[in-house]
């Protein structure tokens, strides 16, 4: 709060003491006027007046200080509306002012958290997008690597039983004519293969004997 | 001294029995020769009987006149012949006959060597072609053998039917 204000509002409710304080003394004083105060009016007048116009002057007196004391009680009055008035003022314009500083400083605080709060939803979005990606990276790369191997091993696998498959055809294919083709052998249809044979392979029979003598 | 064996004589076995009879020729020529010394009336027929030891001394006597010592010539020449000539051995999917004997014999002096000595064994299994064996080589030519090298291509050939 402002300091210039408090001092004012400090000067104020003091000066609103002071005023209560004199005009509830006076008031006090005209009602109930001490005996000796009495005694003093009473002694005070030197002039001798009538009793009528004692008394005439008496209620006048009474009259002008009732009405100066009314007319002060009402200036008190309306000023201490006055003050109250601008002092529920101020303070309806300081509340006012803290509450929308207050707020203000809320809104801020709130904004900047919900910055942050955005700033790090959104770092952590982008965590889990580049988490969420890479996992994705993995699981597509062993996801290849495990198809081509098992590729791979499916090939190897099925070359091996076609080879088995081969083999045990080609046995059977072997067997069946050397079985049924060694009962039929005509050497004479086969001189002529068997020279060309020896011919085909003339050079390969010197060498081996050449190199054996 | 060069000497050309007949056609019959293909294995060292024949050479053998030839050897065989030479001697027997050689020992009946000597006695032969005791009894013309001693003008001995009884005279022997020669114990040759194969036609290939007749062929070999008719083509030894071509070259030379028969005598003990040419006799004795002729049986040295087979024995060396016996110790230090090649020798092979053919095996043929069935029992060769004379025919096929010669031919292969012939082809093998002529083109290998003059002096080899050629042996035949069968075994059906062979199925055709031969198997030919010298020393610690052998040469399988044979059906059965390019039939089972050939095992591999019998799927493949199968596929293209």
């Amino acid at each position: 709060m402002d300091l210039f204000l408090q001092i004012f509002l400090m000067i104020n409710v003091f000066l609103i003491g002071a005023f209560t304080a004199t005009a509830l003394r006076h008031g006090w004083a005209h009602l109930h006027p001490h005996p000796d105060e009495k005694l003093k009016h009473l002694a005070v007048p030197a002039v001798k007046l009538p009793n009528e116009v004692r008394e005439h002057l008496l209620e006048k007196a009474q009259t002008n200080f009732q009405t100066v004391l009314d007319h002060s009680n009402a200036e008190l009055e309306r000023d201490l509306k006055d003050t109250v008035s601008r002092l529920n003022g101020k303070l309806e314009k300081m509340g006012a002012e803290i509450v929308a500083d207050e707020m203000k400083r809320y809104r801020m605080d709130l904004d900047a958290l919900r910055r942050q709060t955005e700033a790090n939803i959104s770092g952590a979005q982008t965590e889990i997008s580049k988490h969420q990606t890479d996992l994705k990276s993995r699981i597509d790369t062993k996801q290849a690597e495990l198809e081509a191997k098992m590729n791979e091993e499916i090939a190897a696998e099925k070359q091996v039983l076609v080879a088995q498959l081969d083999t045990k055809l080609a046995d059977a294919v072997a067997s069946f004519l050397t079985e049924t083709l060694q009962h039929n052998v005509d050497l004479g249809a086969q001189t002529s293969f068997l020279l060309s044979t020896l011919e085909e392979h003339k050079e390969e029979l010197k060498k081996g004997i050449a190199n054996e003598t | 001294m060069k000497l050309k064996l007949p056609s019959g004589v293909a294995s060292a076995q024949d050479l053998t029995t030839l050897l065989v009879e030479i001697k027997d020729y050689y020992r009946w020529y000597a006695h032969e020769a005791i009894k013309k010394q001693v003008d001995a009336k009884h005279t022997s027929q020669p114990p040759i009987t194969s036609k290939a030891a007749m062929e070999l001394l008719k083509d030894w006597k071509a070259m030379q006149q028969i005598s003990q010592q040419s006799l004795e010539t002729l049986m040295n020449t087979l024995q060396d012949y016996v110790q230090t000539a090649p020798s092979i051995t053919i095996t043929l999917a069935a029992s060769p006959t004379s025919g096929i004997k010669n031919s292969l014999v012939a082809w093998c002096r002529e083109n290998i060597a003059d002096n080899i000595l050629v042996a035949f064994q069968f075994n059906a299994t062979l199925l055709g072609g031969m198997v030919v064996q010298h020393a610690s080589h052998v040469y399988d030519w044979s059906f059965r053998r390019q039939l089972l090298a050939a095992r591999q291509n019998f799927p493949e050939v199968l596929r293209r039917v």
